[in-house]
């Protein structure tokens, strides 16, 4: 489940990069060529960023990615190791559950309830900022899967950030 | 009171080891949420952190790091360094000069210090090896020429920094980091040459004017990339951002021609940029929302008050700003230091008469330092991985490049007119 989560964001993370290049580069061409910039590309790459940064962030957490400065896991017995890998994957958890889950669906539901749409293409901003809440259930996903794989020692306390 | 929850609970994540970009929205969220309700605070974050990646300009960070792992894999890092080994191969040491040569022109057309240190790293520690070099001496050459790529444009960092600052113009920014990224250049090649003297390192046989013509046309159609998006942004033809993408455009035609890869290994090549651009835009994400916590609760303000009740001096104050900065960059990357405090240090500088553009320099060449800072620098770490070395060893001949990296700190920080000469060519500041 893991591993096809993650094959699933690569993917879909690897697409929206493609296609964001292909929006600007269409937008300098319409620009440029055709002396009529399209009024809509800049707002959809912009909106492709939010998407890639969020995903991103869930795909990097999948992956153990985030840069971590590791100055004290030399210096712990495993025991207490485990025990810090522990709390800082729920601190992270407990984070992006305010954050991202309560405060990303509030400001979801204030873009829907005001009904706002985006100036040029007339998409609900709610669709767009759907993806921050929706990032967060899977950090957090990756987070409890990283708990479980420790306490059933498949993965090495001292390979985790 | 707001100050100290924020510095400490911030060191303290990352003391523990909570990942970088987590630490940063920790210490805001527990620093929000002494002045805020609940509630409104977890809101007022999640769109400071949504609204933060809303930005047309930010696009142009994917895009350079995009361009920077094609041209790794597609060729253009390879024509470079033999262009490199072409002009500086034959001084003593020569593979070190050609490695920060190689460094600076690789850096400053992907716009990453750590593409650069990969790319170039991964390619020249073996011969250097082979050559009898010092292994930790290649590494210490490859981080520091790494960084000082960071300072020649195109530089993401500088757009961040563009950004921050509340619209310092790109242009501006990226002809005023030539002058001080040759300078430093310069001071390397300086030790690498007094190091290699000294250890008795080969001199190769000088290349001939042949080689010297093949290497260069070899080169061309790379570094004709720089004038399109150097020239292109200066000349106010395109913004950053669509540069960026014609530089990518531009990267995959190139690479397609050489015939290094073939359209099936975009597919890792976009993955593997995938990587990298995820990790910073969570970075840049939690930065803003740091740097909109800290100007809600007046931090800037602050600092300003305190550092000008410290001394009226500007240069007392660049020396303060200098060393907090210098300390800063050890253990935050660049990126999210530079979203944090050009808000904070910039408005005490400008009151000081210091050129925004000029401090964009000071600031960036401070935390390039920082990256090669034992023992945490982040492309100190990247080198130290691709050679497969430890950063213990490599501390000591870290030292007198690290020292002419700082030399070079003090005279652009004196002489603000290497930083602002060409730019000014353009009456661009």
């Amino acid at each position: 489940m893991r591993f096809k989560l993650n094959t699933f964001l690569e993917w879909t993370l690897a697409i929206l990069l493609a296609l964001m290049i292909i929006d600007v580069l269409w937008g300098v061409l319409t620009r440029y060529l055709l002396n009529a910039q399209s009024s809509w590309t800049d707002e959809l790459a912009r909106y492709f960023l939010i998407w890639i940064g969020m995903l991103g962030a869930a795909y990097a957490s999948g992956k153990n990615l985030h840069i971590a400065i590791d100055l004290i896991s030399a210096t712990l017995s495993i025991k207490n190791l485990k025990r810090l890998t522990v709390f800082i994957a729920l601190l992270i958890s407990v984070f992006v559950f305010l954050i991202f889950i309560i405060g990303g669906s509030r400001y979801v539901y204030i873009a829907f309830k005001l009904g706002q749409l985006s100036p040029a293409l007339h998409i609900p901003m709610g669709i767009v900022y759907s993806i921050f809440p929706l990032s967060g259930l899977i950090i957090i996903y990756f987070k409890l899967n990283d708990l479980a794989m420790l306490f059933s020692q498949k993965l090495n306390p001292s390979e985790w950030k | 009171m707001e100050i100290a929850i924020l510095v400490l609970s911030f060191i303290i994540l990352v003391a523990i080891r909570v990942p970088v970009a987590w630490s940063i929205g920790i210490s805001s969220l527990l620093t929000i949420i002494i002045s805020v309700k609940t509630i409104p605070a977890f809101t007022t974050i999640a769109q400071r952190v949504v609204t933060g990646l809303d930005s047309f300009s930010l696009l142009a960070i994917p895009f350079f790091i995009l361009a920077g792992h094609i041209m790794n894999k597609g060729g253009i890092a390879k024509r470079l360094i033999a262009f490199a080994k072409a002009i500086v191969g034959s001084l003593p040491g020569g593979l070190a000069h050609v490695n920060i040569v190689a460094a600076m022109l690789f850096g400053a057309i992907a716009g990453s210090a750590g593409a650069a240190a990969a790319a170039i790293g991964g390619f020249m520690s073996s011969q250097m090896e082979k050559e009898g070099y010092n292994k930790e001496y290649g590494v210490a050459v490859n981080v520091t020429s790494a960084t000082t790529g960071l300072l020649i444009p195109p530089s993401n960092i500088f757009i961040i920094y563009s950004l921050a600052s509340g619209g310092v113009s790109i242009g501006a920014l990226f002809l005023a980091g030539y002058l001080p990224g040759l300078l430093t250049g310069f001071m390397l090649m300086v030790v690498a040459y007094i190091w290699a003297k000294r250890k008795g390192y080969p001199t190769a046989n000088k290349s001939s004017f042949n080689l010297l013509l093949k290497t260069f046309i070899g080169a061309v159609p790379s570094l004709f990339l720089l004038i399109v998006v150097i020239g292109g942004i200066v000349a106010g033809i395109f913004t950053a951002t669509e540069a960026s993408s014609v530089a990518v455009l531009y990267c995959i035609l190139l690479s397609l021609l050489y015939k290094e890869v073939q359209l099936k290994d975009f597919k890792t090549i976009f993955v593997e940029s995938t990587v990298t651009i995820s990790v910073v835009m969570l970075l840049i994400a939690m930065s803003l929302a740091m740097s909109w916590v800290m100007s809600y609760e007046n931090i800037p303000q602050m600092v300003t008050d305190s550092l000008l009740a410290l001394s009226d001096n500007k240069w007392v104050v660049l020396i303060i700003i200098n060393l907090i900065l210098l300390f800063i960059g050890i253990f935050m990357d660049m990126t999210p230091a530079v979203l944090i405090f050009t808000p904070i240090f910039l408005p005490v500088v400008t009151a000081m008469g210091i050129d925004p553009v000029h401090f964009g320099i000071i600031m960036v060449l401070n935390l390039c330092i920082g990256l090669c800072t034992p023992p945490v620098g982040a492309v100190l770490f990247i080198g130290v991985g691709v050679a497969d070395t430890t950063i213990q060893k490599v501390i000591k001949p870290l030292l007198p490049l690290f020292l002419a990296m700082l030399v070079a700190l003090v005279i652009i920080t004196i002489f603000p007119e290497i930083s602002l000469w060409l730019p000014g060519l353009f009456d661009l500041v």
